[in-house]
């Protein structure tokens, strides 16, 4: 009882918390009144976000649904505010989530490949170091290059990005299985493969909880990154357009959508993995040492 | 932890290389350049790059901006870490204060850099300020999480045992939590200083006037990818040769640690 009253309490001062940073927003809103632009001030208040900068929004609705777009000469509509975030969001996460699975596939396969044997995992220790730094969201036009700037370009930017995570994860992984598994598995005759199956892969799915938590901070930003050169929808695509003209509101907005999404992702992924870990006998619980 | 070279490793880079090679047959120059030509190039631009002055930028080349980036990383790393650690430390003895910085700094690491670069370009302009505050913050909250983490498992009994031994409660924190601490927190900031390479990069990509995510930017406007795979290949090095000496001094500093001695952690 006592536990969820504290419990309770601490969520209490959360939330308050973060009332008190959208109040501060408020105020700095009053007190800096520098404008970036004519008409654009460089911290927008609510009143603002929430009216003009909604309807703005509807700027990016490309029409259809019955509902038409502002270039046809419509004007500004909720409606069609709405319905744009809706497109574009659906658009970045459509991008986001084929690109992390194909990605995360073929970064753990290749993972899985390569710590066959300690040798091998050894020869690519380094070259992998070497991938992980080189700073992924500047290899953008790189990508533009090679694979063009329709989805398959995006696609394949966010599944190298997480890819290479994935990859690095997995060997790093594997490498941490208690041998006295694997050797437990062997005595009882099991082969390679099985011991793959049945036991390297089980065991390291609790630690590759970081490694997914990870790799979709990195989706969200590599999605950003491929939509922000060359996307013509897309959440990325509205911040863009929406920097070039210094529209400080509406990439608020756009932000304040990012942390909604973000927010759930990590949320569903938390429970999806508590329920799928409950067999380990940590499970809940921050590993300690020893 | 003490890491000892791995001639395998080494193997595997000329490795790297020659796929690289490979694939410059199937692939057409002007999209994957080759090898020699990158490495030619990085000595040709190293102190001064012609082709930056058609861009306007003040002569200058791979050397200067690696100085740039590098200065950047290392003033964000360390204003990142210490505002992170301090943090993490505090508000895992003090629930209160966990919950009021705990929304705070979770929100705003969740919030892609590009997303909140454009803000800071506007707010604090292009220059160094910006680029130091956004990979700043990324690194404070990474460091929070450690700390916090760190000196939440840390074993009671360490404390306990100094509290019955008569220790006052400034010993405690200096002697026990800080110290206690000090192997993950550097695990940490470790990780920090790798990400804040291509932090800073993308910073500097957005906006900025040197550096070699400026270069990048630049190159990328004439798809020079000689001149990309030049300035991404040093900073890749720069990154690793970084990481390197900072998991050889941390090692150092941290040997009297258990899970040092055992070889775990």
């Amino acid at each position: 009882m006592k536990w969820l009253i504290a419990q309770f309490r601490r969520r209490l001062v959360s939330i308050l918390m973060l009332l008190a940073m959208a109040g501060i927003w408020q105020i700095l809103s009053t007190i800096y009144t520098a404008e970036a632009v004519p008409g654009e001030p460089m911290v927008p208040g609510w009143q603002i976000v929430f009216s003009r900068t909604l309807l703005s929004l509807s700027d990016y609705w490309q029409g259809g649904l019955g509902v038409p777009s502002v270039a046809e000469g419509a004007p500004q509509s909720y409606l069609a505010a709405l319905l744009s975030i809706l497109d574009h969001s659906v658009d970045t996460i459509v991008r986001l989530y084929v690109g992390l699975l194909i990605g995360g596939l073929v970064g753990s396969l290749l993972g899985m490949a390569v710590s066959w044997s300690p040798w091998t995992r050894r020869i690519v220790d380094l070259p992998v170091q070497l991938l992980r730094t080189l700073p992924l969201l500047a290899m953008v036009p790189m990508f533009q290059l090679w694979f063009g700037i329709d989805f398959v370009g995006k696609i394949a930017f966010v599944g190298y990005g997480v890819g290479v995570i994935f990859f690095a994860g997995v060997v790093n992984a594997v490498k941490n299985v208690p041998q006295i598994y694997i050797d437990n598995a062997r005595t009882l005759g099991a082969s390679r493969l099985q011991i793959y199956r049945t036991v390297v892969m089980p065991a390291i799915f609790p630690e590759m909880r970081g490694t997914i938590l990870l790799s979709l901070g990195i989706g969200w930003a590599a999605v950003l990154g491929a939509e922000y050169l060359g996307a013509q929808s897309g959440l990325g695509y509205v911040i863009i357009y929406s920097e070039q003209f210094a529209y400080l509101d509406r990439m608020f907005v756009v932000a304040l959508i990012f942390v909604f999404y973000a927010s759930i992702s990590y949320a569903i992924f938390d429970r999806l993995s508590r329920r799928l870990l409950q067999w380990t006998p940590q499970a809940g619980r921050v590993v300690a040492h020893g | 932890m003490a890491q000892r070279f791995d001639v395998l490793g080494l193997i595997g880079l000329v490795l790297l290389v020659a796929v690289w090679q490979l694939l410059t047959f199937a692939i057409p120059l002007i999209a994957l350049p080759h090898p020699a030509h990158v490495a030619e190039r990085i000595g040709e631009d190293f102190i001064v790059a012609d082709y930056l002055l058609f861009y306007g930028l003040p002569e200058t080349g791979l050397l200067d901006s690696m100085i740039y980036t590098t200065q950047n990383v290392l003033i964000a790393v360390a204003l990142g870490a210490t505002v992170g650690t301090v943090c993490g430390l505090v508000t895992a003895r003090f629930d209160l204060i966990r919950a009021v910085i705990d929304p705070v700094l979770l929100v705003l690491g969740t919030i892609p850099i590009l997303v909140l670069a454009p803000f800071f370009l506007i707010w604090f302009g292009t220059g160094r300020t910006s680029a130091v505050l956004l990979v700043a913050i990324y690194v404070a909250v990474i460091l929070y999480i450690y700390a916090q983490r760190a000196a939440s498992t840390l074993n009671p009994v360490y404390e306990d045992a100094a509290y019955t031994l008569g220790a006052s409660r400034r010993r405690v924190v200096w002697d026990v939590l800080i110290k206690g601490t000090v192997p993950q927190i550097l695990g940490g900031i470790r990780i920090a200083l790798a990400g804040a390479w291509g932090l800073e990069a993308i910073a500097e990509l957005l906006g900025a006037q040197q550096g070699i995510g400026k270069i990048v930017q630049v190159l990328a406007g004439s798809t020079d990818m000689e001149g990309i795979f030049a300035a991404l290949l040093v900073l890749g090095i720069l990154a690793v040769v970084f990481d390197a000496f900072t998991a050889r001094f941390f090692s150092y500093v941290s040997a009297w640690s258990v899970e040092a001695r055992t070889g775990g952690g």
